[in-house]
């Protein structure tokens, strides 16, 4: 008997039929993962027929023998009260700012009508999800948690009330590869023991194979192939899903053999210390980066690999000069950089970071964008050389002209970025400092992104520092990588020892998270 | 939080007195004095009063002299009203002040709080432009201007209440605190019915309350527990220092209603160049509005853990 059956659901906004004919169901105790690109309608799928989106469906979806096309606000939300649990990809914005876990939890648990919990019963309601030390963690609001913690506590808040289904959009996502795999076996043996259906929304196509039964692969806002989730994983039949999954970068596939090769070295750190203030009046200062050597020679790509605090970003932003170096020296060709850099070594590094619409501001347009570090490294151009600029610089990342005139609200996720990769290469620097640049873009965008980085490697000769927590993402076009946990580089070599012989015990598990 | 409230109370010793220094420079060097009325005074009588006043003295020994006092909460006799210290006049009408100030703040956060979560529930709705529109008239409108209207209409028009005056002591007849308080609050309640709209929907436009209409929750407790604090931040932070200006004494309003509160005594004391009286009365409002920021930075940290340095 199937729990939740979807039958012709379609969603429409505004009169656009944004998702048409999707059929599924589920059973108790079962998992069933939506997949596709950003945009093939998978979210609405999963969220309009609760009245969770502004979408208005039809077709039918029946939950536990109940109707919920045609019901009102009123009934819709009763349901979502009594019987069904959501999971958000962000825990961070997803989660109340100002409440603590235990308020979280309890709110949760009286939601359907039970008791109010007490503290014992909190703890037990973490302690089922993995949260190490819960008596403690009930007292820390949500920023004062980890990023793992927290979805965990997001879990926890979902399934308090005891939902026959959890609906979980995209929640892995937002987070480490090693901490995916924890988060997704948590969600399979949750489902297991409670026999609560399990209704996934995934880009992450690699752990659908081991966490999911069935998958339906949508784009466009339909469903182009649905099946056991082993089948589409080793057998893929529509064009579109066999594009989906060479676009995951993973371990199995060969490692690239034509990287250019290096020259001379470029920059160089030696003993590269950041601490940052405690809080508190008497606090002791914490050490987020503890005396890193590091370099990176012309031409070519380094990848700093390390999990969510393990200070790869602020690494990246002290040898950038965006952020403060407490101890050691940062040499470009062999000579020292001051704290304080002058325009020309300005120039020479320059930053692409992970949310590209974070990171532009919203209401400068396209051309003003890319231009502006030429107003501050290049005084001596005039606005007719600026154009010229800005127009190669379009170019060089595969953009139409058109879209000069844009602002980054009507940009796509990876048009976003090429424009921040434009930003980055208009001032002509020699080195790019890429962090999770492609990490926020679903993987056929990020392909695309890691096809236009390569192309800048081999033909305008870049040399990148690619900071990320994906070393299969790395292996794609970097020469060496570096492994940093709690500030100290752990491990380094060629990417393929570290793949092949991972020493350290943080290599292993990035290379088993990949 | 202990830190932050250390590092204030610190901190306020050298602001207090940099806002005293200036205020005493600039009072003396202003033209004329306390002695200069309409009737010239004998050269005698004029340095006699001087001399028992400590004017004669040197301006530093006279700066040392009132900081000194201020330390023992001792401000000297006034220098206008002579039968008093400026501690008796103070204590008289702080409490009137504080009073009309603290009953109108009260009133305002009420309307304004409501009038802008009703109006951020239904964005675009009849009821949101009507109540924005109301916001926006009653903070247009100078107190000078409603305060005497509202005397006329329910004071001598419809007899209702008093016009002015208080009873035989601040509580004995609640009546006559109504129309002061009202016409004192509806500024401030339009001005914080806009800032807690803004507020709201900004904050109802966030993701965890997508999270709580996940849950199922009501609309009510969506609003209570998961918006209204993020919401309330830009009405403290207007609040702060608005307060410390209501409860030292609405000048207008104390003089349209015939309150006897401190108000008069700021006003007066600078146009009388009554030295101790109007030192004192900027002494209070420096302290509170350094008392009121300082209380809102803690509301901050209870509004949004995150700000907690």
């Amino acid at each position: 008997m199937s729990l939740y059956r979807l039958e012709s659901l379609s969603v429409a906004i505004g009169g656009r039929v944004l998702v048409r004919d999707v059929s599924l169901e589920i059973a108790p105790g079962e998992c069933v993962a939506l997949a596709g690109a950003s945009g093939s309608g998978k979210s609405l799928t999963s969220l309009s027929p609760f009245g969770l989106s502004a979408g208005r469906i039809g077709g039918s979806a029946v939950l536990d023998g109940k109707e919920l096309a045609g019901l009102d606000e009123a009934a819709l939300r009763a349901v979502r009260r009594d019987t069904v649990g959501f999971v958000f990809q962000q825990p961070l914005t997803a989660l109340t700012p100002h409440l603590t876990s235990a308020q979280h939890l309890a709110e949760c648990a009286m939601q359907a009508g039970g008791p109010r919990p007490d503290r014992a019963a909190l703890g037990d309601m973490l302690d089922a999800v993995g949260l190490a030390d819960p008596l403690t963690k009930l007292k820390r609001y949500p920023h004062q948690l980890s990023g793992g913690e927290r979805q965990r506590l997001m879990i926890a808040c979902a399934i308090a009330h005891g939902p026959r289904l959890l609906i979980a959009d995209e929640p892995v996502s937002a987070l480490d590869a090693h901490l995916r795999g924890e988060i997704m076996a948590l969600l399979t043996r949750l489902r297991r023991e409670t026999g609560m259906g399990l209704l996934l929304v995934s880009h992450d196509l690699a752990s659908l194979e081991h966490h999911a039964d069935r998958v339906l692969v949508m784009q466009e806002g339909h469903v182009v192939e649905a099946g056991a989730a082993q089948m589409i994983a080793h057998a893929p039949q529509h064009a579109y899903s066999q594009a989906l999954w060479a676009a995951t970068p993973n371990l199995k596939s060969a490692l690239p053999d034509d990287l250019p090769q290096p020259g001379a070295a470029l920059v160089e750190a030696r003993g590269l210390t950041v601490r940052f203030p405690g809080s508190g009046l008497f606090a002791k200062p914490m050490t987020a980066v503890d005396g890193v050597d590091l370099m990176v020679r012309a031409g070519e790509a380094v990848a700093l690999i390390g999990g969510s605090g393990s200070g790869k970003s602020t690494i990246g932003r002290g040898i950038a000069g965006l952020g403060p170096v407490s101890a050691g020296t940062v040499l470009w060709r062999g000579e020292p950089l001051s704290a304080k850099r002058t325009r020309d070594q300005r120039r020479l590094i320059q930053p692409v970071f992970q949310d590209p619409l974070a990171s532009l501001d919203p209401r400068w347009r396209v051309s003003d964008i890319i231009a502006e570090p030429l107003v501050h490294l290049r005084p001596d151009l005039t606005s007719w050389g600026r154009a010229g600029l800005v127009k190669k610089a379009l170019q060089l990342v595969d953009l139409d002209g058109a879209l000069a005139d844009r602002l980054p609200t009507a940009l796509s996720g990876g048009q976003a970025q090429r424009v921040a990769i434009a930003r980055a290469l208009v001032a002509e620097p020699e080195m790019l400092v890429l962090d999770e640049a492609t990490s926020a873009l679903d993987p056929l965008v990020g392909a695309q992104i890691v096809a236009l980085l390569k192309r800048l490697q081999r033909d305008q000769g870049i040399a990148m520092l690619v900071i990320t927590h994906d070393l299969a993402l790395a292996a794609q076009f970097c020469h060496r990588a570096l492994v940093l946990d709690a500030g100290r580089i752990v491990e380094q070599g060629s990417i393929a020892d570290l793949v092949n012989h991972p020493q350290a015990a943080m290599t292993q598990r990035l290379v088993a998270a990949s | 939080m202990r830190a932050l409230i250390l590092r204030r109370l610190f901190t306020a010793i050298p602001t207090l007195l940099l806002v005293l220094l200036a205020s005493f420079a600039l009072m003396r060097f202003a033209p004329g004095g306390p002695f200069d009325g309409e009737r010239p005074l004998a050269p005698e009588t004029r340095a006699a009063l001087e001399a028992a006043y400590g004017l004669n003295l040197p301006m530093g020994e006279q700066f040392a002299l009132f900081l000194r006092r201020t330390l023992t909460g001792d401000f000297g006799p006034s220098l206008v009203y002579r039968d008093f210290t400026v501690t008796q006049l103070i204590a008289d009408s702080l409490p009137v002040s504080l009073t009309l100030g603290g009953l109108a703040i009260l009133l305002a956060l009420v309307l304004g709080l409501a009038a802008g979560t009703l109006a951020a529930l239904r964005p675009g709705s009849w009821a949101d432009e009507t109540l924005m529109l109301g916001a926006t008239l009653v903070t247009a409108l100078p107190s000078f201007v409603t305060g005497p209207l509202l005397a006329l209409v329910f004071g001598l028009w419809l007899g209702l209440l008093p016009v002015g005056g208080l009873g035989d002591s601040l509580i004995s007849a609640p009546q006559f605190w109504v129309m002061p308080v009202i016409a004192l609050a509806l500024p401030v309640a339009g001005a914080i019915a806009k800032l807690a709209r803004a507020g709201l929907a900004a904050a109802l436009a966030q993701e965890h309350i997508r999270t709580a209409r996940a849950r199922g929750l009501s609309t009510g407790a969506i609003v209570l527990r998961h918006a209204l604090r993020p919401a309330l931040v830009p009405v403290v932070s207007y609040l702060g220092p608005a307060a410390a200006g209501l409860l030292t004494g609405a000048v207008v309003i104390e003089t349209v209603f015939a309150l006897p509160g401190l108000g008069r005594y700021f006003v007066q004391g600078a146009l009388n160049r009554d030295y101790p009286l109007i030192m004192a009365v900027i002494l209070l409002y420096a302290a509170l509005i350094i008392a009121f920021n300082l209380l809102a930075d803690l509301i901050y940290g209870w509004l949004d853990p995150r700000s907690r340095a």
